[in-house]
Parts: C-alpha cells; structure tokens; sequence
C-alpha cells in the first residue's frame, strides 16, 4: 500500500515539475536559458528507489513528452531512461550524504542527457552543428540545474530515505559496510 | 560487481525493446496519434487554465505602473500620432499604388483563396535547443500535418503533427527548420536555418555566389519544398557574414515575428487554396 503511495506522489510531482517547467521555468530562467527538471526528477528516483524505478520512470515520462514535444518519438524515453540507469549506478558507488557528490551527480547527468539528445537530433534531423552556442546553453543549463538540487536536496532527501526505507528495509546498510 | 554486470545487460535489453518500441511507434500513424491525444488530454486542461491566468495577470500589470511616465507616454503617444496621421495620408497614396501593381502581378487574386484558421499557443518548448509550440486547434479544426503558420507580421512555422484538439508547430528558429526563401530585390534563392544564438535571428545560407546581398533586404519564401506558399514574409536581412570562400558566406536574417512575445497564430488551411 506504502508503495502504491509512493508512486502516486513520484506521479503528483511530476506533473507539478511539468507545470513549473512550462509555465514558470519559460520566464525564470538564467540567460534565457531554463533549468531541466526531469532530469532531478529522474536522478532523485534514481538514486533513491529500487533497481528499476529511475529507469522505468525515466523511460514513461520520456515518452510522454516525447508525445507531447516531439515529432519522432522515443529519443527523450531512451535518453531520460539511461539517466536512471546511470543514477542507480552512482547509487551503488557514491554516497548521497555528501552535497558535492550529488551536485556532481547532476552535473554530470544533465551536460549527458543534454548532449545525447543534441545528437540523435543532429542525425535523426539533421540539425547544424553548433559546438559554442550549445555549450553556452549548456553550462548555464548545468549550474541552473545544480542551484536547484542545492535548493531542494533536503527535501529531496528526507522523502528519499523514506522511499528507500520502504522499497529496500534493511538492505540499505549493507551498501556502506 | 556482479549486481553491476546485471544492471548493464538490464539497461542493453531495455535499450533495445525501446528501439524496437521506437520503429514501431514512430511508423504507426495511429497508435501516435492516440497516445498523443492520451498525453495531451492528460495535461492541457491545466495548462489552457494556466495559460489563461498567465494572459490575465499580463492585462493587469498595467494597474501597477506609475503615472508619471503614463502622462509622459500619453504626451510623447500624441506627437507620434499627429506624425503618424501625416505619413496615414502618404501611405494612403502608396497603397493604390501598390494594390495597383499588386493585381498587375495576380498577387491579391492569389491571397484570396487563402482560408485561415486562427489559433492561441498554449504551450512552448520545455527544452532550451527546440522551437516547438503547440496550439489550441487540431484535426477537428481541420488542422493537418504540413499546414503553414503565419501571424500579423509573417512566417511562423508549419505544422508537425496533430491531435483532436492540438496541433505541434515547430517554428522557424528551430534549429531543425529548414526554409527555402527567395531575397526580394534580386529574387536569389537562399536557405533559412535557425539557430541556437538567438530566438529572432535566422541563419540565410546557401547564398550564390555572384548574388549582392543587401542589408534591410525583405526575405520572402519561395515556395519550394512543398509546405510553404510562395511570398509569405520571413525577415530581413540584419547583416552579412563574409568569408574567405564565397560558399561559406551567410546572411543574418531579423525574423518578423517576434517569437517571444508570440501569443496568437493563423494556420493556413492548405485545403481550401
């Protein structure tokens, strides 16, 4: 039931992350540029659910913007799907205590999905090339992205441990020792 | 180290059922269309509602601004109406002129056939690299695939796909758009290509190499490529890029439209032409 919970509220919080994106993330942003909140979303479930939640996830809500954004669909499902993929990797080899490995975790999570997704539509539509302008965007996508992981960790956190606790009980010491 | 080997072998299977789930969605016209329609009736009733109150509390901020630079407004408002009245009576005498020339060349007779269907954008781009919007009309509109978008000022985009009630539009700054357009004092054709840089610029290539490409030049589609009627207005030219070999030269072409402040649209109905 716990569980059932749990995913209800991953659901609830994305759609208020697709609002904000939308809505008021298209005139807060830095430069222009907006910060990338399905990537948070998918770390965070990544790092703090079961084997497959941030690949799952990752996959689902790719296909629904996909869907909702894209003229070829799927591109944004497999990229936001090895997301979570790679955030349960680091689950396993990094600790969450530790601000700056988290922040680095985004960091690094965001500039791949970003450079992912500039490829496959560099060869699926046959974009030009644009190395500066790209990582221009790019590097203030990144630290936007880190502000508000430094922001909202400890919330992040709390109801992480919770999701953890439940889906993994006393699996989790495991993992330090 | 074992558990890591399972996870890789996961993440390749997963891949590989998606790339299979990719070809077979991506070629299935009706199985996109119903997830789309899914998606879509999922979010925009919020999103028409936010929309709507972002539209209402744009109308009030003018409650807020201070009165001093409204009286200074509305003075500096008067002189420019008094110097517009004087150049209303010379565009007056252009614009015979023009209609004139306009049906010697078969132009109006042309426009005329166009129907327009007129649309609000109800959702922009998630992503900082695509131009995508998405507008409140779709194939129960009579809204299809391919269909151009204009507003006042000129060339919007055309239509990607379609939903019940929805309609993606990718625009002209996207930096996958592609638009065959013609410079209207030479009648050289060039390609207009978005760009990341900026969200008014287009990037006009392809430029021959004998053509004299001039600054404040009005940018025109050709009406090559199937999708985009002839004439339709792009941009002007802003500047040009010279290099050392004649075929790298580009042109920097201002769009029309001013994409941020972009709120309302007019598909044309390719149907009715």
């Amino acid at each position: 039931m716990k569980k059932v919970l749990i995913n209800i509220i991953f659901i609830f919080i994305f759609f208020i992350a697709y609002f904000l994106q939308c809505n008021f993330f298209n005139w807060f942003t830095i430069a222009g540029v907006m910060p990338n909140l399905f990537v948070i979303l998918i770390i965070w479930i990544g790092l703090f659910g079961n084997k497959f939640m941030g690949v799952t996830y990752g996959i689902i809500i790719g296909f629904f913007l996909d869907y909702l954004f894209r003229s070829k669909v799927g591109i944004t499902a497999i990229t936001l799907g090895i997301v979570g993929l790679v955030a349960k990797i680091f689950d396993k080899n990094f600790s969450k205590d530790s601000r700056i490995t988290i922040m680095l975790i985004v960091a690094s999570l965001t500039a791949f999905y970003e450079i992912a997704l500039y490829f496959a539509n560099y060869i699926v539509f046959s974009t030009q090339i644009e190395i500066v302008n790209f990582a221009k965007i790019l590097v203030i996508e990144v630290i936007y992205n880190i502000i508000l992981t430094v922001i909202l960790y400890p919330l992040m956190q709390k109801f992480g441990y919770y999701v953890e606790n439940e889906y993994k009980g006393n699996k989790i010491l495991t993992r330090y020792f | 180290m074992y558990r890591d080997k399972k996870v890789a072998i996961l993440g390749i299977v997963i891949t590989i059922i998606l790339l299979i789930l990719v070809v077979i969605f991506s070629n299935g016209e009706s199985n996109t269309s119903f997830f789309e329609n899914v998606a879509n009736k999922l979010v925009m009733p919020v999103q028409n509602g936010l929309t709507y109150l972002k539209n209402k509390l744009n109308g009030n901020d003018t409650f807020f601004t201070d009165i001093n630079r409204l009286k200074e407004e509305n003075e500096n408002l008067k002189k420019q109406n008094s110097e517009l009245e004087q150049s209303l009576r010379e565009l007056e005498n252009i614009k015979t002129e023009n209609e004139t020339l306009k049906e010697y060349l078969g132009l109006t007779e042309k426009y005329g056939e166009y129907k327009t269907i007129p649309a609000y954008i109800i959702n922009k781009d998630i992503s900082n690299y695509s131009k995508t919007i998405v507008i409140n009309v779709g194939s129960k509109d009579g809204v299809q695939e391919n269909m151009t978008v204009i507003a006042d000022q000129g060339l919007v985009g055309h239509v990607i796909s379609v939903t019940d009630s929805t309609a993606k539009v990718q625009t002209i700054i996207d930096t996958s758009s592609s638009v065959s357009c013609m410079m209207s004092t030479n009648k050289d054709s060039i390609v207009c290509k978005g760009t990341l840089e900026n969200n008014s610029q287009l990037k006009g290539m392809y430029i021959p190499t004998d053509a004299d490409v001039i600054q404040g030049d009005s940018i025109e589609t050709s009406g090559l490529g199937g999708i985009y009627p002839k004439g339709i207005h792009v941009g002007t030219v802003k500047s040009v890029s010279n290099t050392s070999n004649m075929i790298d030269r580009y042109a920097v072409i201002e769009t029309a439209v001013d994409f941020n402040k972009l709120n309302t649209v007019l598909v044309i109905n390719n149907a009715t032409s």
